[in-house]
């Protein structure tokens, strides 16, 4: 121990010498800034009085370059044995990393409630201003059931710890934290959110018209945007769908509600398939994958494209053997050949699909349901209603896409149309859209199910270019 | 860059430490060090990752910083950011392995901070289950003072659990300096000790530095220890730590393992702790009371405390009665 103290001390010796090194370059270097400043001043005074001669009346050392290569060499002894290191890079640039602090919650009371705005399942939300600052903010109460065996809820933790760490405009921002006056027990806590005025599902149902292609280009690029910054931070949202999209009035989406979401690795984990709102969920969770990735996500964003377009959710199936039925009725039936590995998820076993030879059940039906959609946009909403969760562009791909290139441009959000919000009136919203699962509740296994008959009916649609018939 | 980042403690928290009404320093280093032993030993029980446990270590060392000391007994406050550390990650304990696993390290059985020069046979003779096997009631208790510390530890720390460990940081880093030109074992494994040791630090040091501060002082060692030859230039500045804060970690690092075996063994902070277990809020009160500063215990540490003690019983009965 006595001969690392020692060490310690030589090092100190050491570091004086190189804090008055460090010294006498600052002095140096400030010296040097001063007789360039009076040279550049005596130049400049040359100049005024006469300057095609003034120039070469100077000798070179008073122009800019050398008097600046000059400075980095300054004549001083040199320090230590290392000096070639110490000479060239006089002062380091260290980055300093700043974590921030940590102390205790503050209180709810810093907060005054001014009308709720919902109640999911999950937990309620209510409007409130912050006494100090007068700001307006959504508190998010966390349900707590006081009889779960496991402590504070994991979902709720979990969207704490995510929105902590995310910070992209397209992300609702977690401001802090609070619980409740009494902090001998912690039963209360309230996550204070960034107020956003309206959700996108209360829009779409309310709007009279159905919002233009540039709006839509808008909506789904900043989506795309937030997905991709989740995605990028190994973050799967799991519950992507229009009512957890927030719309402020400047035109700016925010992806909100990360109760579902987690973190994941490279491979993928061991995950609960018992994720995502039925109508937005993906055909691999569906059929039982244990593993799936990032392109659950890009599924929901496509049934959210769809949903932009029509005012309407694209697949709402009642049960999850209706929605597959629905998936297979829009995207086609998988087949080795456009999903070559789905044999083999667990449900997919008990499945009677047509025989592949009928040719009307193999393609997709996304061009005849929307007819008005350019073709770019129809390549990118099949893409991310591909079936096989490999073929789904990611979020970045998506952000490349042509259509979002074309005309109609994405409308500048500045020009977003407004909407009167609900969220700021003494309205509660009412859920039509059921729920993500709850946790721990048993994986359905579909059973045997016989889609062989789903297309039935299908021969008589007359599929043409900017419409679709239907003959009687 | 979350992952090159912790919050840190503020001055004024690493001085009420000191402040008038605490505990004596010796004291609340020898519990930091044994409640931070303990977490590790539990880690290792319910077969957690060290990338999970020294999270929770870090968790501990930060909430002690903000709450104080006497207010839960030790061992369920490590316990309790050990339960909430797993819930979070990958890897979840339920609260009755953590419970099983608590009760067995802190009962006379274990070998935890039990002197091991006891034969084996008799060790065997004595493997009696009771000793470590909480009754139903007893685990209710447990149960819910767990729940209970949890929610404290969680609103202490304003909900954010965010711990960027230096470990990958530093096998990041030595591979960038080519491993010295050692064998890549031999430094990297002597790295992460020092950097696993470091945990165990009442100098807290995973709340005084960043993360990449904590690498380079710890490569710096390992070099050191193993003969590498670094480079000659001030190469730790390549990883943005100046010589002042390198100094200051090399030193502290080294001097755990040192400053540990002082407390264990002859200079002991607590009579009669010796071969006696896990360090407890009684051992640690009866230690006062020898000292004559009794009032510390009770007044400074606090109001507070008490007020938790009587809920945890109260939570305890309701528990035990439904």
């Amino acid at each position: 121990m006595a001969s690392k103290l020692k060490s310690r001390w030589a090092d100190d010796e050491e570091d004086a010498a190189l804090e008055a090194q460090l010294k006498r370059e600052r002095e140096e270097k400030k010296r040097l800034k001063a007789e360039k400043a009076r040279k550049l001043e005596a130049e400049k005074q040359a100049r005024d009085a006469a300057t095609a001669a003034a120039t070469q009346q100077h000798p070179d050392s008073t122009n800019g370059p050398p008097a600046k290569r000059r400075k980095l060499s300054p004549d001083r002894e040199a320090p230590r044995t290392a000096g070639a290191s110490a000479e060239s890079i006089p002062v380091p640039k260290l980055l300093r990393f700043e974590g921030g602090a940590f102390d205790r919650c503050r209180s709810v009371e810093n907060y005054d409630k001014l009308n709720d705005i919902e109640e999911g399942a999950y937990g309620w939300v209510s409007r409130a201003r912050e006494l100090a600052t007068g700001k307006v903010v959504a508190l998010k109460r966390l349900k707590i059931d006081p009889k779960d065996r496991g402590g504070l809820p994991v979902t709720g933790l979990r969207e704490i710890q995510i929105l902590k760490d995310c910070d992209h405009r397209n992300v609702v921002k977690l401001q802090e934290v609070v619980v409740g006056e009494d902090t001998d027990r912690i039963e209360n806590i309230f996550l204070v959110l960034e107020f956003v005025e309206h959700d996108l599902k209360s829009i779409l149902e309310d709007m009279p018209e159905p919002f233009l292609a540039s709006e839509i280009k808008t909506l789904l690029q900043q989506l795309a945007a937030g997905v991709a910054y989740l995605h990028d931070n190994w973050i799967l949202h799991r519950d992507l769908k229009t009512s957890n999209l927030l719309l402020n009035n400047r035109g700016q989406l925010k992806i909100a509600d990360f109760g579902m979401a987690r973190y994941v690795g490279d491979p993928p984990p061991k995950l609960t398939q018992l994720v995502v709102t039925l109508w937005y969920r993906s055909p691999e969770l569906l059929l039982g994958a244990a593993r799936y990735t990032s392109a659950i996500d890009m599924w929901s964003v496509g049934c959210i494209f769809g949903e932009l377009l029509t005012r309407e959710p694209l697949l709402q199936g009642r049960n999850e053997v209706d929605q597959l039925t629905k998936i297979f009725e829009l995207c086609g039936v998988p087949t080795e050949d456009s999903w070559p590995s789905f044999r083999r998820l667990p449900n997919a076993r008990g499945l009677r699909l047509p025989p592949k030879s009928s040719s009307s059940s193999s393609g997709s039906l996304v061009r005849a349901r929307f007819p008005l959609l350019t073709s770019a946009g129809v390549s990118l909403l099949n893409g991310l209603l591909a079936l096989d969760p490999e073929r789904r562009p990611s979020a970045r791909d998506m952000l490349a896409h042509d259509y979002f290139r074309q005309d109609p441009k994405p409308k500048q959000e500045a020009m977003f149309p407004t909407f009167p919000s609900k969220a700021g009136q003494e309205r509660r919203r009412r859920r039509e859209t059921p729920n993500a699962p709850a946790r721990g509740q048993a994986p359905a296994g579909l059973g045997v199910v016989d889609f062989s008959g789903i297309f039935s009916g299908r021969e008589r649609e007359e599929r043409g270019g900017g419409f679709s018939l239907r003959m009687v | 860059m979350s992952h090159m980042t912790n919050p840190l403690a503020t001055p004024e928290q690493l001085f009420q430490r000191r402040s008038f009404g605490a505990l004596p320093l010796e004291l609340q280093d020898a519990i930091f060090f044994a409640a931070q032993c303990l977490t590790q030993a539990a880690g290792i029980l319910l077969q957690l990752p060290q990338s999970i446990t020294a999270q929770a270590n870090v968790l501990l060392a930060r909430y002690w910083l903000v709450e104080p000391l006497m207010a839960h007994e030790f061992s369920d406050v490590s316990a309790a950011a050990m339960y909430l550390t797993a819930k979070l990650s990958a890897s979840p304990r339920s609260p009755r392995d953590v419970c099983n696993v608590y009760a067995y390290l802190v009962s006379p059985a274990s070998t935890f901070f039990h002197p091991l020069h006891q034969p084996l046979a008799a060790a065997a003779a004595e493997n009696n289950p009771p000793k470590y096997c909480l009754s139903e009631s007893q685990y209710q208790s447990f149960h819910a003072r767990l729940l209970a510390i949890e929610a404290r530890v969680f609103y202490a720390l304003s909900f954010n659990t965010h711990v960027a460990l230096p470990h990958p940081l530093a096998v990041t880093y030595l591979q960038a300096l080519d491993f010295l030109n050692m064998p890549k074992e031999t430094i990297a494994k002597r790295a992460l000790a020092y950097l696993n040791a470091a945990v165990l630090s009442p100098q807290m040091l995973y709340c005084t530095s960043q993360p990449n501060a904590l690498a380079v002082a710890a490569i710096y060692n390992a070099a050191r220890d193993v003969g590498a030859k670094m480079p000659e230039c001030e190469w730790w500045e390549v990883f943005d730590v100046d010589r002042e804060e390198l100094g200051f970690l090399v030193v502290g690092m080294r001097s755990i393992e040192g400053w540990g075996r002082k407390i264990r063994g002859e200079e002991e902070p607590i009579k009669g702790w010796k071969g006696k277990g896990m360090l407890t809020r009684r051992m640690v009160q009866e230690e006062l009371r020898r000292r004559g500063i009794e009032e510390v215990g009770e007044e400074g540490d606090d109001v507070e405390a008490d007020m938790a003690r009587r809920l945890d019983e109260r939570m305890a009965e309701l528990e035990g009665g439904s």
